[in-house]
């Protein structure tokens, strides 16, 4: 006990703040010194994107036709949707009436969604 | 429960009568239709649950004091969409939808008021927030609009991570999601045996709560969102959403933590002090009276946040059902009369008391309700929720703080007083307003009135 | 259920001159004032006789789940003394308005009726709650009135008035909060709050008496919170600096006397030094204040700081003979009748001449000469001449303060003793400007007072002459504070 207390004093952590010290102090002026040494030579092919040796083309934030999004949303909500009839696929017996009952709300709700979406319009590729 | 379900179908049939319906008059009456029918619906519910409270699983406890909660959030709403209904779906095209996304909101909100999970909870939470994101930038036309949308939804996001960060620990300290299980409140008995896991738990539910009924320094998305939102739905998202945020709040840290109210508590203390200061100084200098109620919203929020601070009082529970009531007639008072107008600057109202006197008499008695002004019912909320912290007896500097800020907040809500009343100009109309207008804001403020003279009659 | 009408009758008639458009406005007005008059003075024959004393109280429950009740008492001189004044100032404005009568009357007569109704409010509320809001309602008429009607200025000047009060009365708010969680059965009503707030410890009253009395006096104003009141009463309308001089001013007095000083007792002892210091401060720098000022109604103003704050002084006296704060209420009373009177004539001049400005004025007496009776008899009663109505009051005053348990009495009465002279001298010195000196040229064409005004005029010199005749009239109210 006597030991542990002599060593958790302030000063006793010296040694430790004198360590990071040089630590970042090294890893700064590593670093600057190879920036500052290091010769350069800059390219228009060296600065480019490297992408699998192709040449690149274009920008790649193009604008793209918000109907794509909506029908990758609409498919991920039908999607996961479908996904909650394996529980019941599995479960179908032990569930019983109840369960049916359960299931033909959910798909009734999950149809009225369709209708709208439908009846919405979203879903037309033609304006 | 029946509420519950409700505000959902006539959600979906909202959305139905939006395709099937042609004109935006039958629309508006379905919707008006729907309120008045979730208002009987919740009445019916109080009567239902008075005699004894309903555990659906222990996913949710619907005693006598939620379904009174429900009753009064649903009169408001009511009073919100009589008022604004042709204003809502003047604001774009999809106006049936509008509707549909304010019913889902009212899904969540019940929610709120009757979680006892704390998954509930945040299906509550999330329920109540992401129409509110569409909502926000349903104003496609306007950038204004638009950047409300994606700041209210980023922030938003950003909170409900801190909220699910909150939970999970709050879980691994636990074992429980259910706050009425023996396991969660054990954890929170006494300070003591609470762990640390708890402790930070309870922080980032505080912060995430904070973000949501803006409470400085977690205010930074609220101007922008109310004052780019449409008109027509800042006041929704100003007070009934913010007063339910409250209410899943305050039955949280009441019932659940508040016996470890050390832990917290100068948390919530150094909150309510920014929040003031910030929302009230800064309202001072806006010059648009939508921002600037923007502004007033977040020091209102200063005041019902007393109501958390003082831990197990009932007077604090009457004073959030007060203050809930009293503040949404209030600013959807004073909202009603900016959406009439044409200009949103103070000197857009100059003479607006000589032009349109009843316009004007109703907004100036919804601020001296939102100064707390005796008489009107912004004083006994203001009352309620201060006395309860003065009962506790410690913290009485806060108050004095409080009081102080609201006699700064005088400053500008008197300032469209002054306005209306004491300058001379043209006061340019938007929209002229109709006799039933004018009915419904007289019968508005009649209600804050008598509210200024028996308080009780909130209390259930 | 009488004392419920002094209320609502003012009330009332207030909402309904709203609704009830410019042609009945004055009529109406002029008709629920001498109501509310003659109830005032039914309650006062009852008062005297002691007889109907339920009649003199109102007892409803209100909220109950806080323990607030709606009581309503008239159980003292005192509140006597101030419905009395209450009643009688609203009438004898009204009165003395007819020939100038302001823009949209409806508006202008409704909210002074609503403002009457908060103060007789204020006077009988016997419950912590109710009287804050009686405090507060008054003042939102008030707020109004002053910055519709008045001088191009009144606007900021005005809310500069309701914020400091509006201060004033939220901290006082959160006074009367802490010591109704001191009731053991929490309880707003008056005796509750007497017998808890004697029992707290003396380190909390010295403190619960600045937060109560910071709101009193800005209220009344005492010298340092008196920086709202010359502007505000020189940018009101005459008939609203009325109100504001003669009996809203008393409601701070009114309040230190109820709501203090019982309450609070420990502190206010404690503090009675530092408060008579303010008050002898305030009359004397007043005073000065009021003999350097050229325009009348800031010289008025003056004049009534410097009054008040010797009201004040010998309510915080503590005389064992009681004398002091006796003489206090009889000044109330009579200082309301004597700034009515001056302010009515002031409001003459200022519409006859078209200025305030003393510089401009003189010689008034050769053509006005029922004008200068009235100023010169008023403006006496003012500086406490005897056989006035101010005399009697003052002299119970200073002799209060003379005999004050402060140690330094004698400093204080002397100094108080010069501020009666310095009163003279500011006073007697604007009778000079206004009513002797040589004509010029606006003052050529001033009108006597017309039969209205002389009438009102005459009733008021009437009540200063028989109280400094007979004074006894108002010492039997005081004689058992």
């Amino acid at each position: 006990m006597i030991l542990l207390e002599a060593f958790s004093t302030p000063v006793n952590y010296f040694p430790i703040l004198i360590q990071l010290v040089l630590a970042i102090g090294f890893v700064i002026v590593m670093m600057g010194a190879t920036h500052l040494l290091g010769p350069k030579r800059k390219t228009t092919d060296k600065l480019e994107n490297f992408e699998c040796g192709i040449e690149q083309e274009g920008n790649a934030r193009q604008p793209l036709a918000v109907k794509y999004f909506l029908v990758a949303i609409l498919f991920v909500l039908f999607d996961v949707e479908v996904i909650f009839f394996y529980p019941y696929a599995i479960n179908f017996r032990e569930l019983g009436w109840n369960g049916f009952i359960a299931v033909v709300m959910f798909v009734a709700f999950f149809i009225l969604g369709f209708t709208y979406i439908i009846k919405k319009g979203a879903l037309n590729w033609e304006d | 429960m029946n509420a519950i379900v409700l505000s959902g179908i006539w959600g979906v049939v909202m959305m139905f009568a939006g395709l099937f319906l042609k004109s935006s008059k039958q629309i508006q009456w379905t919707a008006l239709l729907g309120i008045i029918a979730l208002l009987v619906v919740s009445i019916l519910d109080y009567q239902a649950h008075s005699v004894q409270a309903q555990t659906y699983f222990g996913m949710m406890t619907i005693d006598v004091y939620t379904s009174w909660f429900s009753i009064l959030i649903t009169a408001c709403c009511a009073m919100y969409l009589l008022i604004f209904h042709k204003d809502i779906a003047a604001v774009g095209k999809n106006e049936a939808e509008y509707f549909a996304l304010i019913f889902f909101v009212m899904c969540g909100v019940y929610l709120l008021a009757s979680y006892s999970n704390l998954l509930i909870l945040f299906l509550g939470i999330e329920i109540l927030s992401i129409p509110q994101y569409i909502l926000a930038g349903s104003d496609k036309e306007n950038i204004k609009s638009n950047e409300a949308s994606l700041k209210y939804f980023l922030m938003g996001a950003f909170s409900t991570g801190l909220l699910l960060m909150g939970m999970t620990l709050i879980y691994g300290a636990t074992g429980s999601f259910d706050i009425t299980s023996e396991k969660f409140v054990g954890q929170f008995e006494q300070l003591s045996s609470m762990s640390s896991l708890s402790f930070v738990g309870i922080l980032l539910l505080l912060i995430s709560f904070g973000f949501k009924v803006s409470a400085a320094p977690l205010h930074l998305w609220t101007p922008d969102v109310y004052d780019g939102s449409p008109t027509a739905f800042t006041p929704f998202m100003a007070t009934i959403v913010k007063v339910s945020v409250f209410v899943a709040f305050i039955r949280l840290f009441h019932f659940s933590f508040g016996n470890v109210s050390d832990a917290w508590q100068i948390a919530i203390a150094s909150m309510i002090v920014l929040t003031l200061i910030i929302g009230n100084v800064t309202a001072v200098y806006q010059q648009s009276l939508k921002r600037m109620m923007a502004y007033s919203s977040i020091a209102q929020a200063g005041f019902m946040l007393f109501s958390i601070f003082a831990v197990n009082s009932t007077l604090a529970y009457k004073g959030i059902l007060l203050y809930s009531v009293v503040y949404s007639l209030a600013s959807i008072g004073v909202f009603a009369v900016i959406i009439k107008m044409k200009d949103y600057t103070y000197d857009g109202f100059n003479g607006l008391a000589k032009k349109q006197p009843v316009l004007a008499f109703t907004a100036t008695v919804c601020l001296l309700s939102l100064v707390g002004i005796p008489l009107t019912g912004g004083f006994f909320a203001k009352y309620f929720v201060l006395s309860a912290v003065v009962e506790q007896g410690k913290y009485i500097w806060i108050v004095v703080f409080a009081v102080l800020m609201a006699a700064i907040s005088a400053y500008y809500y008197f300032r469209v007083i002054r306005s209306m009343y004491f300058k001379t100009g043209e006061a340019a109309m938007h929209t002229e307003p109709t006799t039933w207008d004018k009915t419904l804001l007289i019968l508005n403020a009649m209600i804050i009135l008598l509210l200024g003279v028996l308080p009780s009659l909130v209390f259930g | 259920m009488l004392i419920l009408l002094l209320i609502l009758v003012p009330f009332i008639g207030g909402l309904a001159s709203f609704l009830f458009g410019e042609k009945m406005a004055y009529a109406w007005a002029v008709f629920t004032s001498l109501l509310t008059l003659a109830i005032a003075g039914t309650a006062y024959y009852f008062y005297s006789q002691a007889t109907h004393t339920t009649d003199l109280s109102f007892d409803c429950p209100w909220i109950e789940s806080i323990g607030s009740t709606f009581s309503l008492s008239m159980s003292d001189g005192l509140s006597v003394l101030m419905i009395g004044l209450t009643g009688l100032l609203f009438p004898c404005v009204f009165i003395s308005m007819q020939n100038k009568q302001p823009e949209r009357k409806h508006v202008f007569y409704g909210l002074m009726l609503l403002a009457q109704a908060g103060l007789i409010g204020v006077f009988l509320a016997k419950d912590a709650l109710l009287f804050y809001l009686f405090w507060e309602v008054a003042l939102i008429p008030v707020y109004f009135l002053s910055s519709m009607y008045g001088g191009p200025n009144r606007i900021p000047v005005t809310f500069k008035f309701f914020v400091y009060t509006f201060v004033g009365s939220l901290v006082m708010l959160v006074a009367l909060l802490i010591i109704y969680n001191h009731t053991p059965v929490h309880s707003f009503s008056w005796d509750a709050f007497v017998s808890v707030g004697r029992s707290l410890p003396e380190a909390d009253q010295s403190w619960l008496f600045w937060m109560l009395f910071i709101a009193f006096a800005i209220k009344m104003p005492v010298f340092p919170f008196h920086t709202w009141q010359p502007d505000a009463y020189e940018q009101s309308a005459t008939p609203v600096t009325v109100v504001l001089s003669a009996i809203m001013v008393k409601m701070g007095l009114f309040a230190v006397v109820r709501w203090l000083l019982p309450i609070i007792p420990l502190g206010s002892i404690h503090w009675m030094n530092v408060v008579l210091l303010l008050c002898i401060i305030g009359v004397v720098y007043a005073s000065c204040m009021a003999m350097v000022q050229t325009n009348i109604k800031r010289l008025i103003a003056y004049s009534s700081i410097a009054h008040i704050g010797l009201m004040c002084a010998a309510i915080f006296s503590y005389s064992n003979n009681l004398l002091g704060v006796q003489g206090a209420y009889i000044q109330m009373f009579n200082h309301g009748i004597n700034i009515m009177g001056l302010w009515i004539l002031v409001s003459i001049v200022e519409n006859r001449l078209g200025t305030q400005d003393l510089r401009e004025m003189g010689g008034i007496a050769k053509i006005a000469p029922r004008f200068t009776i009235a100023l010169v008899l008023i403006s006496l009663a003012n500086i406490a001449l005897p056989l006035t109505n101010g005399f009697v009051g003052e002299f119970m005053m200073l002799n209060g303060l003379f005999n004050s348990i402060s140690t330094y009495r004698m400093v204080f009465t002397i100094i108080a003793g010069l501020g009666v002279i310095l009163s003279a001298v500011y006073t007697l010195g604007m009778i000079q400007k206004v009513a002797y000196g040589e004509l010029n040229e606006k003052t050529a064409s001033m009108k006597d007072l017309t039969m209205n005004e002389w009438i009102i005029l005459l009733v008021i010199m009437g009540i200063i002459l028989f109280l400094g005749f007979y004074p006894n009239a108002l010492m039997l109210l005081v004689d058992t504070p």
